[in-house]
């Protein structure tokens, strides 16, 4: 049983949990106009904390955006047992864009600018001893993050797991929204007729995780569940396909009766909600009140999943269905009941939804009814190596397919153009992609040609988890050119889409029609054994029996690295991942 | 109009990383979007960059750009009446 044992939020609203969601019982906003904040981007509208931090303190050398989750964390984790520094307390952060602030600015070196980094200056400051994850699966990094602990947790690596969600504003995001035509120029207005889009915001939450049996206590991630539209790496699918999926598995067999309500992602941008309101009432779920949080937070990014989860507990646990602020006329087509006002339930579960770019989509149920059975995967506890079926390794000079070498003539990125007319000749999206997408994107041709079979077939039982250190950084570089000199500021849209780095999953997830699972993490470096258990955590969701990935590393144009391969769960495994000991 | 129908197939080439195109591979009346080309939703948000940085055309939104991005010869028949540099 893994049970919720304490949770935080530090907003511009305030700095507990129970403080914000205090304020959004009184209808408090923190989403106002901003003049030349970020120089360039003009004036524009979000929830920013007015000191420019919201926390100031904390060991030196520390970026807001750490010191802002090291509050959030130690808020979280007083009263609670967790040992830091025990071998079985893990952490997980949830970021998109951490400290990109600082990329290229001169005064820090690029190491720092990566989201991992923020993880590891986290962990020391907390005195914790294991490796941390950051989860960087762009909007659904909060729930991706919640699920993977929650996973680790059932497969019995840790006891205990803090998930921070933590994201900063800067002209580099706020640029890319803008550029991408996704930002409104006044209060979001969530599933409403005269919704802009979305307004941005800062926040950290934290939920701490723990293993134990006591069944009788507190709230419970029942099921947490990701899948892919497979449709386009920055529109939703039109049918709502991926999130209405991920909807229907994470609610399962719950009765809809006890569900107090759905806290959706509800962006406010005009595809987002319409789809979200698709997916809602073809899961069957029309009845059950949509309250939405984002007039009170905008778009809080890697937070919002910690986040509203933490708020939405909070509301259940007062009896409170939250309102949707900026909601006044429904203007989605799916037939959804949002929760205009604030209302009385006496229901203990609730169902939070994100959607984000990449086609992915999570969904995830919690209750403190203590009659709901945790739908942990119970024998998701092997030890040992994954076997793969299949395997491609690449780097920028040498490409190996079950371990035999293929000769290529090129080398880093003309080595992949090679492979790519040789190989595939036919998909020329491959041109459009940043050197990360197009690394795994030729990985995975390979590694599929290998497998052989039929191809391009829908499926949503494989899931795509990709796990390096670089991220995005290259393509983060190639979008701050365009946002960099102030006479020359032309935000491209094209090249902040790949700012993402688990956008090369969706290419991968669009390419082959998969709409199972897809996630990228950043580690410290590669560690196979910690790869191999983010890997075979995938298959604790039940419905996924194969997944495609491993490690791929992409910081330089002339030092690359991509070596996954394809694991199939055990047929005869009684639902166990394929392991050996 | 010719001049300017190629100098816009080449910034698209560009812009758009279209690698392996020439501008004699891209129709002058043949859509830019769904068939013809192929170009996405993030494409178009992309073409009112390049009006904006290499014509000084403003377009609000991608919606309004759509009777403009309807080939090549619309955008070009657009930038001649509209551009500021």
């Amino acid at each position: 049983m893994i049970t919720v044992l304490s949770h935080n939020i530090i907003s511009p609203l305030g700095s507990t949990t129970e403080d914000n969601f205090r304020s959004v019982l009184r209808q408090q906003t923190a989403v106002r106009q901003w003049h030349g904040r970020f120089g360039p981007v003009g004036d524009f509208c979000a929830s920013l904390f007015d000191d420019g931090s919201g926390a100031t303190d904390g060991p030196a050398g520390l970026s807001r955006l750490e010191r802002l989750a090291l509050r959030s964390i130690r808020a979280a984790l007083k009263g609670t047992d967790v040992d830091t520094a025990s071998d079985r307390t893990l952490l997980v952060l949830s970021t998109t864009k951490g400290n990109v602030e600082w990329l290229a600015d001169g005064i820090h070196p690029l190491e720092r600018a990566l989201p991992d980094s923020s993880a590891r200056m986290i962990a020391t400051a907390l005195g914790v001893t294991t490796a941390p994850i950051v989860v960087d699966n762009a909007c659904v990094s909060g729930l991706a993050a919640l699920t993977t602990a929650w996973r680790l947790l059932m497969m019995g690596r840790y006891d205990r797991a803090i998930v921070c969600g933590v994201e900063v504003q800067s002209k580099f995001i706020i640029s890319g929204f803008q550029s991408l035509k996704a930002v409104s120029p006044l209060p979001c207005r969530p599933f409403d007729i005269d919704r802009m889009g979305l307004n941005l915001g800062e926040a950290a939450a934290t939920i701490v995780l723990g293993r134990g049996d006591d069944k009788e206590h507190g709230w419970k991630i029942v099921d947490g569940c990701q899948r892919n539209d497979a449709y386009h790496l920055s529109a939703p699918s039109k049918t709502g396909l991926g999130a209405r999926m991920a909807l229907t598995q994470a609610v399962g067999d719950y009765p809809a009766d006890d569900i107090a309500f759905i806290s959706p992602h509800g962006t406010a941008t005009l595809f987002n909600d319409q789809m979200e309101s698709v997916a809602i009432a073809g899961a069957g779920l029309g009845k059950v009140p949509v309250a939405g949080l984002k007039g009170y937070y905008g778009h809080t990014m890697g937070a919002c999943g910690v986040m509203e989860t933490a708020l939405s507990m909070c509301a259940v646990d007062n009896g409170i269905v939250p309102s949707t602020m900026g909601f006044a006329e429904l203007g989605v087509s799916g037939r959804i009941t949002v929760a205009a006002n604030a209302a009385p339930t006496s229901r203990k579960g609730f169902v939070k939804m994100l959607s984000g770019f990449g086609g992915c989509n999570a969904a995830m149920l919690l209750s403190s009814n203590k009659n709901a059975a945790d739908r942990a995967t119970a024998d998701c506890h092997e030890d040992g190596p994954l076997q793969a079926k299949h395997n491609v390794h690449i780097t920028e000079s040498t490409v190996c397919i079950d371990g035999k070498v293929m000769p290529t003539h090129a080398v880093g990125r003309q080595m992949l153009t090679e492979i790519y007319k040789g190989v595939v000749g036919d998909y020329p999206r491959f041109y459009k992609m940043d050197l990360l997408s197009r690394l795994g994107f030729v990985a995975t041709e390979l590694l599929l040609r290998a497998e052989g079979g039929v191809r391009f077939v829908e499926r949503s039982d494989r899931a795509v988890v990709l796990v390096g250190h670089s991220g995005s950084v290259l393509a983060d570089m190639n979008y701050l050119s365009s946002i960099s000199d102030a006479d020359d500021y032309f935000p491209s849209p094209e090249r902040f889409v790949y700012t993402l780095p688990n956008i090369v999953t969706g290419e991968i997830a669009i390419r082959n029609k998969y709409h199972g699972e897809t996630g990228f993490y950043l580690l410290a470096d590669r560690n196979d054994a910690f790869v191999d258990d983010i890997l075979r955590s995938a298959f604790c969701d039940r419905g996924t029996n194969s997944v495609v990935g491993g490690w791929i590393e992409c910081g330089s144009e002339t030092a690359f690295e991509a070596d996954l391969s394809i694991f199939e769960r055990k047929a005869d495994g009684g639902g166990r991942p394929a392991a050996t000991k | 109009m010719e001049e300017l129908m190629e100098e816009l197939k080449r910034e698209i080439i560009s812009v758009l990383n279209l690698e392996e195109m020439t501008p004699a591979d891209i129709d002058d009346d043949a859509p830019l979007f769904g068939q013809g080309l192929g170009l996405d939703s993030i494409d178009a948000l992309e073409l009112i960059v390049l009006m904006e940085k290499k014509y000084g055309i403003r377009l609000a939104s991608a919606s309004e750009g759509k009777d403009i991005f309807k080939s090549i010869r619309t955008m070009a028949e657009y930038v001649s009446k509209n551009r500021k540099k």
